[in-house]
């Protein structure tokens, strides 16, 4: 063997540790593919379901082992940043597939590819949260999102689902078009040399005066592409259609991890790579930002569909995540989105289990389809009354902390404006939120009170019982992001 | 018995919350369970808080009971506690109103019972909370919890329109208050740019006064327009007050005693804590603004109530008057104004929910509350037409009551400022009048009908639940010293945080006007018409010890004149 060949082999060999959870999502899922798909026949593949829980366990275990440190020609980097936004991807994903196991057993839709689609794409998220080159965010991003795509369209006798996948790949595809657009622009500006995050960022500030032009279309572009994957306006058309269109637990998945992988890339790619032009993007991302508060909180006032109502409010969570990319302290910016994030991902999973609980009794997804819920199931409805109002950000709930945590950041940097809009807005969405805990409370339900089963109870009490004990804990959950990262 | 200590105060204060748990586990078809449940919690509860009236030290204007815990180091965060004067009578006076709030729902709430009593005690502990709180973070949990509550007793046991009138409340109060955690954190931020650290108590920010008086207008202004907004709100002061009415009319009694009595205190109690302590630079400049507001209020809040046909309605209107008056008071930003502006807290906090329990009682028993329904009721209902004389005399301002103290402290607090608008708002004490007495003889006197001559009059149960409230408005109006000595250090406190050298000022007037007598008597007698320069300054260089015991009976005297 060639001295080369050994070299790049010793090479793959070292960083594949980097990559351990990576790996072994892609064999276990593919295995799962073949020959796991013999083992249970058609009425079991319901089996899947823990089993998946169990391989997610797993893969959070990897994550935790995995050593730091960088590696691939600088293409892949493990450190804080990469594991805590890993761990969110793999909790969202957990909460989608532990949603799934009743809605797909009541729909005789139970595959084995729907777990594995699920795995490839969370591989695709750990790839992402890490990627340190614009060449490694493009292709993590496509990994990734081609899987849900699939998903979307999973229920594939449904008109809705598959127009939803459609209108998701189509917009992606174009909006992925873009993006590497924007890198091939910013990899010609910075000399045609290197598309490593890091090196670009000392690049860009060195290139001459005459490309300050192409610096910022690429940039522009970017951004552009970035904000269509966590669905930020004005490039958020496709997500209240995808997320009325796609099998419920599925858009649980989509408002969830993959927008936890997407925020981390954004946080690298314009925290990292473009630290040193922010002058070019942090006008337009300001602008992103107040308009996704704006129109995610007030389009959502006239839903009347649940899904959509959440697709909205999703859009103007991920407008108030953009206050800490906007931050000028990298470091902080993540730290608040990440906690941002950890708690929003329970809050939500858990207003999708009610969704599909109640999707599951045959009671649909309306909002109007909640009325009385407080008399005929006052469990689910309070717990539903807890995810709503921590979704609002009402103290004590775990949402305000959440908030105010991310709402301190952006005042200290100086977004003061934005700031008061992400507040009014926040109480907009109160009007919304509680829109529906008045349809569960004050309005008299139409058929009789119903007992709870108890198996199904098992994930609402779980995540209610998170916002509580968030609750309890808020305050030490702050102190405690405050460390988390780089220590 | 008890001694007061900061444990005690957080038992007195967390048990209502306990005592909600508790009751959360008993089965909903106890009725009985949980309205002597809570009714025995409140008791307790207030009777815990007893002790610190007595217990506390009136010569200090130190927060007393005080501890802090760490919390949330990183944020500097800590969880403190403590009261000073003004805090502890407002924490006392939600302490008295819970168990009258409990009592006078036994009857007016026909459903969902747990909920309710449940509902009623965690809104107890979230107010008590907002009262004891020395930490801006804590103070701003508390404040926000609060409308959780509120929100729920107006839409579940409101009248028709308790939707719409639960949903203004609370995105109105949320608004206000969001916009206040903006300026809390920017002077959060600020603090830590000039002394490096992460301090959210609450001394630490009024601390910072001088270096906010230092940051451009702009940021004052901002900075004020934030609290003033989210305080004004809460109030309510003039163009912020639309909230009120709807809430008022729609929310339970017990719903509306309590947001009557105690919620919209909060709103004053945030002008006396933190805007006039922390941005006293920026409060002098709005002056002008703030009294119109406030007199707007009073004048616009008689003139409405008087032609309202609903009689709660016009019992909130009535609010909105008086709360004007209030703030006309704080913002006189003198001793008289401000214990005047605090007095008459309690007092709107006693005469207020005395007319809405007033006007519970007869919509319970005829559910109307049009004032076109009733008439001749002191001849069915004697000893509820004399509650109700009492309560509307209390609110109405007259001598013995009340009400008449915490008017004429505020008159002279606002006539020492702004005479002008001290007279504009004795025009609406005298509108007060008119409506409140126009109501009570329509609804009291006149023509009886057959319905009407039906009515009962109070149960046991109700005179019980009037009783204090009847007998407070007397010990008030008869001996108000208690009252105004625990408030007397720490208002001087915040006089001299808020308008430093005010005292001087008017040690040194004082002195002027002694020895300008003095003088006055040196010219009258001709023979030293010479020399009267001279002794004039003997008189101060000489008896500059004595000047004090010249001083004390020519300030004191027309004070006390115009209090009693």
């Amino acid at each position: 063997m060639s001295g080369f060949a050994q070299g790049l082999l010793d090479a793959l060999l070292r960083d594949s540790r980097l990559i351990t959870p990576q790996l072994f999502l892609m064999t276990v899922a593919t295995l799962m593919l073949w020959p796991g798909d013999l083992f249970f026949n058609r009425n079991e593949k319901h089996k899947w379901a823990p089993i998946t829980l169990l391989i997610l366990a797993a893969t959070a275990v990897l994550v935790m082992k995995t050593p730091d440190g960088e590696g691939f020609s600088r293409m892949f980097r493990m450190d804080g940043l990469t594991r805590g936004f890993e761990l969110l991807c793999v909790l969202g994903s957990a909460g989608a597939v532990a949603l799934s196991v009743k809605l797909l057993d009541s729909l005789k839709q139970q595959t084995v590819e729907y777990y594995a689609l699920i795995l490839f794409s969370l591989s695709g998220m750990l790839f992402l949260c890490g990627a340190s080159d614009l060449i490694s965010v493009y292709f993590s991003i496509e990994l990734m999102a081609i899987c849900i795509y699939v998903l979307v369209a999973y229920l594939r006798d449904r008109a809705t689902s598959v127009e939803a996948g459609l209108k998701y790949f189509l917009l992606g595809a174009f909006s992925s078009a873009i993006l590497v657009y924007g890198i091939s622009l910013l990899y010609g500006a910075a000399g045609g040399v290197t598309t490593n995050l890091a090196d670009l960022n000392q690049a860009l500030a060195l290139t001459p005066g005459t490309s300050n032009l192409l610096v910022y279309a690429g940039v522009l572009m970017v951004l552009v592409g970035m904000g269509f994957k966590v669905a930020a306006v004005p490039f958020h058309m496709w997500a209240p259609d995808a997320y009325e269109g796609a099998p419920t637990p599925i858009t649980a998945f989509m408002a969830t991890a993959p927008k936890a992988a997407a925020l981390a890339a954004f946080l690298r790619v314009f925290g990292t790579g473009f630290h040193g032009v922010s002058s070019d993007w942090v006008q337009p991302l300001c602008y992103i930002a107040g308009a996704s508060m704006i129109l995610g909180n007030v389009a959502a006032v006239k839903q009347v569909s649940m899904k959509r109502l959440l697709a909205y409010s999703s859009i103007a969570h991920v407008g108030y995540m953009l206050l800490g990319i906007l931050s000028g302290d990298p470091k902080a910016g993540a730290q608040a989105v990440w906690l941002y994030m950890l708690i929003y991902i329970v809050m939500n999973t858990g207003a999708f289990a009610v969704v599909i609980y109640l999707q599951g009794k045959g009671e649909g997804e309306r909002i109007e389809d909640f009325r009385g819920l407080g008399k005929k199931r006052p469990v689910l409805a309070f717990a539903m009354m807890v995810f709503l109002l921590s979704l609002a950000g009402i103290p004590p709930l775990v949402g305000f902390f959440g908030k105010f945590y991310l709402f301190k950041l952006a005042i200290e940097q100086g977004y003061v404006t934005l700031t008061v809009l992400a507040l009014l807005t926040s109480a907009v969405s109160a009007y919304y939120y509680l829109g529906v805990v008045s349809q569960m409370y004050f309005r008299e339900p139409e058929g009789e009170a119903v007992p709870m089963g108890a198996a199904s109870v098992f994930i609402i009490s779980v995540a209610s019982a998170l916002v509580l004990v968030g609750t309890a804990f808020g305050p030490w959950l702050l102190d405690w992001a405050g460390r988390i990262f780089w220590v | 018995m008890f001694t007061a200590n900061t444990t005690l105060m957080l038992v007195a204060t967390f048990l209502p919350l306990l005592g909600a748990l508790v009751l959360l586990l008993v089965p909903k078809e106890q009725r009985r369970v949980f309205e002597i449940g809570s009714l025995l919690v409140m008791i307790v509860a207030l009777l815990i808080s007893l002790p610190f009236w007595f217990g506390y030290d009136r010569a200090s204007d130190a927060v007393q009971w005080f501890q802090a815990w760490t919390w949330i180091p990183s944020l500097g965060v800590k969880f403190a506690v403590g009261m000073d004067g003004i805090s502890l009578l407002l924490w006392l006076l939600t302490a008295f109103i819970g168990p009258i709030a409990i009592a006078c729902s036994f009857k007016s709430i026909e459903e969902r019972h747990k909920e309710y009593y449940i509902w009623m005690l965690v809104l107890q502990t979230a107010m008590l909370g907002v009262f004891i709180t020395q930490d801006m973070f804590l103070f701003y949990l508390f404040w926000e919890v609060m409308l959780v509550p509120m929100y729920f007793l107006i839409a579940i046991w409101g009248g028709p329109q308790k939707l719409y009138a639960a949903i203004k409340l609370f995105l109105y109060t949320l608004a206000g208050s969001v916009l206040m955690l903006v300026a809390i954190l920017a002077i959060y931020f600020l603090q830590h740019k000039t002394t490096g650290g992460y301090d959210f108590s609450i001394a630490s920010f009024q601390a910072m006064a001088p270096v906010i008086a230092q940051q451009t207008k702009t940021y004052q202004y901002l900075m004020a327009l934030a609290f003033f907004i989210g305080f004004a709100i809460k109030v309510p002061m003039f163009p912020f007050h639309t909230w009120l009415p709807d809430a008022h009319v729609q929310a339970p009694t017990a719903g509306s005693v309590i947001l009557a009595a105690i919620l919209l205190k909060m709103g004053t109690y945030g002008f006396v804590r933190f805007l006039l302590p922390i941005l006293p630079g920026a409060t002098k400049d709005l002056m002008p603004w703030f009294i119109g507001l406030s007199l707007i209020g009073i004048i616009y809040g008689a003139l409405v109530a008087m032609i309202q046909k609903d009689m709660k309605k016009l019992v909130a209107y009535s609010s909105v008057s008086h709360l004007g008056l209030c703030m006309l008071g704080l913002f006189a930003l003198n001793p008289y104004g401000i214990k005047g502006g605090m007095f008459q807290m309690i007092n709107h906090g006693i005469s207020t929910s005395g007319l809405f329990l007033a006007v519970g009682i007869v919509y319970e028993r005829r559910h109307t509350r049009m004032i076109a329904d009733f008439g001749g009721l002191s001849k069915s209902m004697p000893v509820y037409a004399t509650i109700f004389m009492i309560m509307t005399m209390s609110s109405i301002g007259l001598p013995l009551l009340n009400g008449f103290i915490g008017e004429g402290v505020i008159l002279m607090g606002s006539f020492q400022a702004f005479p002008w608008a001290a007279v504009v708002a004795t025009l609406g004490i005298i509108l007060g009048a008119a409506y409140m007495l126009w109501m009570f003889q329509r609804v009291m006197f006149g023509p009886i009908t057959a319905v009407n001559e039906k009515m009962e009059d109070l149960s046991l149960r109700e005179v019980l639940y009037f009783a204090p409230l009847v007998l407070a408005a007397f010990w008030i109006g008869l001996y108000p010293k208690p009252l105004m000595d625990v408030m007397d250090a720490p208002v001087r406190k915040l006089v001299n945080q808020v308008n430093p050298g005010f005292y001087e000022a008017e040690a040194l007037a004082a002195k002027q006007a002694a020895a300008a007598k003095l003088g006055m008597r040196g010219m009258a007698a001709p023979a030293h018409h010479e020399a009267a320069p001279a002794g004039h300054e003997g008189v101060e260089g000489h008896e500059a010890s004595e000047a004090p015991a010249h001083e004390a009976p020519t300030h004191e005297a027309p004070g006390h004149g115009g209090g009693h």
